[in-house]
């Protein structure tokens, strides 16, 4: 099924696990560079930046292309405009497959057609069917899965589980409305029974082909199950899909049923992630419980968002600082001590940019006025001939 | 854990590219099951000193007039004397390598102290006019503050503050987002600061470099200096004088080609050449413009997908050279 040679593949593998002992400094960089020469793997771009100037580039040549046959079939063809954009999907295809026979992966050329057919059919097919969406996720969540299938990328492993989980809903609302005010539980078995079919497949793996496209399943899974019966996000859907009204004093059916699970599921992650010592989940935990705290506060905002920001800020550094202490001299477990194996390069790359843009001093009269921190709003711009 | 990670490093020792001793390192590493929450609570304390200082400065502007000017000035310099007082103490002091703080705590202290005290004298100014009409005062008071922190703490953050500052003081916004938007120099005056700053950027960096004064600093200064020029100069392409900023980035581009390899910064690299391609397309486009193109439109269109081929083959040929002269 693979399109790459599997020795190709074991030797990207190969590569980057050398590459993150290299980074932990178990081994130097003459030994790191013998093992590059040594293995023969696919043209990859591990660079961010460079991944993204070919994937621009690509766009661009894929979108050549298709304007140039449009342009020579446009005159052949008097009708039947809609089946040129089948054209291009089957152009998008075709250049996915010859990129990935020259051993194109994860270079930004072949994502650009990647993603670029599998937008193109989604269209072609909308075109066709009058935007029938369950008919369009359907198709895309079977020619994402062999497409990761085949191709191994991951963002096509994303796009499965994405649409997979829209053609559930929008399945679920072609079937009688009784059934629709169950949306919520519907998914969260969904989610729960996913999270273990690849939890499952994960354990049975004999080789890492898949491994990632797995784990990236099982995690969008956690995150589905969480905003599947976050309060917010049920309320507003309920209000938006289901046309349910919701009174001033009075609440979604089973409210308190989501104003628990909204969290319990956070605090659950958070509790799991340090017992189970997984990063990711960690991190899911994190964000989900930030995501709990801003939907109350959508609601009930009790406390105006300056004070919550000037005290959240000082409890956050109190709480941080003693963690820290806690956990300075710890050699094993939990620590504060960095990781060989982990980066931290990306995250002070992040900081610097961040703090540039906050903390920028503008020019005109707000020049350094307290105003600057005030989120943003006060665009500096150019100020002319005042100074 | 990824159980797959120990079966490569077993392989990587199997195929002889590792050696034994290596490979019991690495094994008795992985056997002490770290779990680092190193990067998640500095990150934590990072945006502890962000959404503090953020609420502070909204607060000062909403009650700017109910609360004595004089309570919220003495809280906030109290605060910013405390933190400047905490980060002198932890410091090592001045020093023209790179140093650090032996805690990363004080990396976000000695922040939170600039950000207060740019609030504390954005305030001074707006209440009192402190500095009277002497707006330029205003801005160079703290981006001078900030240049002393990020020489004497070693602070990449705060030099790129106090670079925003420099560039505030000449009448641009140069931070990341007005960058993105393009939103700046709309008239020729501030396009020629923007390059003269630019040059007064890279000129220092070079000089510091050779004074071995904080080496590390030199990609900030260059990086700041290729987005200014470029992006000004790009902009002035439009203008009736385009030919000179075609010379003059050219020549900039062509020293940050340069620059990328002595520094081997892949990032300098990828704008350096992205501006490039820009430039070279506008051009590419005016001289489209003069030749007529509207009786040609069906070859044009026939050359444009091998055109972009070409152009791939260009970036990869760029990019393989780079990445071939760093493994050697």
């Amino acid at each position: 099924m693979i399109v790459y040679d599997k020795t190709i593949v074991q030797n990207n593998e190969l590569l980057d696990e050398a590459q993150s002992l290299h980074k932990a400094g178990f081994i130097d960089k003459v030994q790191y560079d013998t093992i590059i020469k040594e293995l023969v793997i696919t043209k990859t771009h591990d660079n961010i930046l460079v991944r993204a100037l070919f994937f621009i580039l690509g766009v661009f040549l894929y979108s050549s292309i298709c304007s140039f046959l449009a342009l020579i079939s446009l005159e052949a063809l008097d009708t039947n405009y809609e089946y040129l954009v089948f054209f291009f999907a089957i152009v998008g295809f075709l250049g996915t497959e010859i990129l990935a026979r020259s051993n194109f992966y994860g270079h930004g050329l072949d994502d650009a057609f990647i993603l670029g057919s599998q937008l193109t059919l989604a269209i072609a097919v909308g075109i066709a069917t009058d935007f029938d969406e369950l008919v369009m996720a359907a198709i895309i969540t079977g020619t994402a899965l062999v497409s990761y299938l085949r191709y191994l990328h991951l963002s096509l492993a994303l796009l499965f589980c994405l649409a997979l989980t829209y053609t559930l809903v929008f399945g679920i609302f072609e079937l009688d409305e009784s059934i629709h005010a169950f949306l919520p539980f519907i998914m969260m078995v969904y989610a729960l029974t996913l999270f273990f079919s690849s939890k499952t497949a994960i354990q049975n793996l004999a080789t890492a082909y898949y491994h990632k496209g797995l784990l990236l399943a099982q995690n969008f899974t956690l995150i589905l199950f969480y905003l599947s019966g976050n309060y917010l996000v049920v309320r507003e859907l309920s209000v938006a899909l289901l046309g349910q009204d919701v009174a001033i004093g009075s609440d979604i059916p089973f409210a308190f049923i989501f104003y628990a699970f909204t969290f319990i599921v956070p605090t659950a992650y958070l509790v799991l992630a340090v017992l189970k010592k997984e990063r990711i989940l960690l991190w899911i935990g994190l964000l989900s419980f930030c995501f709990s705290v801003y939907s109350i506060r959508f609601y009930y905002s009790i406390v105006p968002i300056e004070i919550v920001l000037t005290i959240g800020g000082a409890v956050l550094f109190a709480l941080t600082l003693f963690t820290i202490r806690k956990l300075k001299n710890k050699e094993t477990g939990i620590t504060f001590q960095p990781d060989r194996f982990t980066e931290t390069n990306a995250f002070l790359t992040a900081e610097i940019l961040v703090t540039s843009q906050i903390g920028s001093i503008k020019p005109e009269l707000t020049t350094a006025s307290p105003m600057e921190f005030g989120g943003g709003d006060f665009s500096g711009g150019g100020s002319g001939g005042s100074f | 854990m990824n159980p797959f990670k120990e079966q490569k490093t077993q392989e990587l020792f199997d195929r002889k590219l590792i050696t034994e001793t290596q490979y019991t390192q690495v094994k008795a590493y992985r056997n002490l099951e770290i779990f680092s929450l190193h990067a998640e609570l500095k990150l934590f304390l990072y945006l502890s000193v962000l959404s503090f200082t953020t609420g502070i400065g909204i607060l000062i502007y909403q009650n700017i007039d109910t609360i004595g000017h004089v309570v919220i000035l003495g809280i906030v310099l109290m605060v910013t004397a405390v933190c400047f007082y905490l980060s002198f103490k932890q410091s090592k002091g001045f020093d023209k390598e790179h140093i650090h703080f032996e805690n990363p705590i004080y990396d976000y202290v000695i922040l939170a102290a600039l950000l207060l005290s740019c609030i504390f004298i954005g305030y001074l100014q707006f209440q009192y006019t402190a500095f009277g009409t002497h707006y330029g005062l205003a801005t160079l008071i703290p981006t001078a503050i900030g240049l002393f922190c990020a020489y004497y703490f070693d602070h990449k953050g705060i030099l790129s503050i106090a670079i925003t500052g420099l560039a505030a003081y000449v009448g641009l916004s140069v931070s990341p987002q007005a960058l993105l938007q393009n939103n700046f120099y709309d008239t020729n005056t501030l396009s020629y600061s923007a390059i003269g700053l630019g040059a007064i950027l890279i000129a220092w960096a070079l000089y510091s470099n050779q004074i071995a004064l904080k080496k590390h600093f030199t990609q900030v200064y260059l990086t700041f200096g290729l987005h200014l020029i470029s992006i000004s100069c790009l902009n002035n392409l439009f203008q009736p004088y385009w030919f000179v900023f075609a010379m003059i980035l050219g020549t900039t581009l062509f020293y940050f080609y340069k620059a990328s390899y002595k520094y081997q910064t892949v990032s300098l690299l990828i704008f350096t050449v992205v501006y490039g391609y820009i430039g070279a397309n506008i051009i590419l486009l005016k001289i489209i413009e003069l030749i007529r193109i509207d009786e040609f439109l069906i070859p044009f269109f026939f050359l444009v997908p091998f055109y972009f081929i070409g152009s791939i083959i260009l970036f990869i040929k760029l990019i393989k050279q780079f990445n071939k002269q760093k493994t050697q």
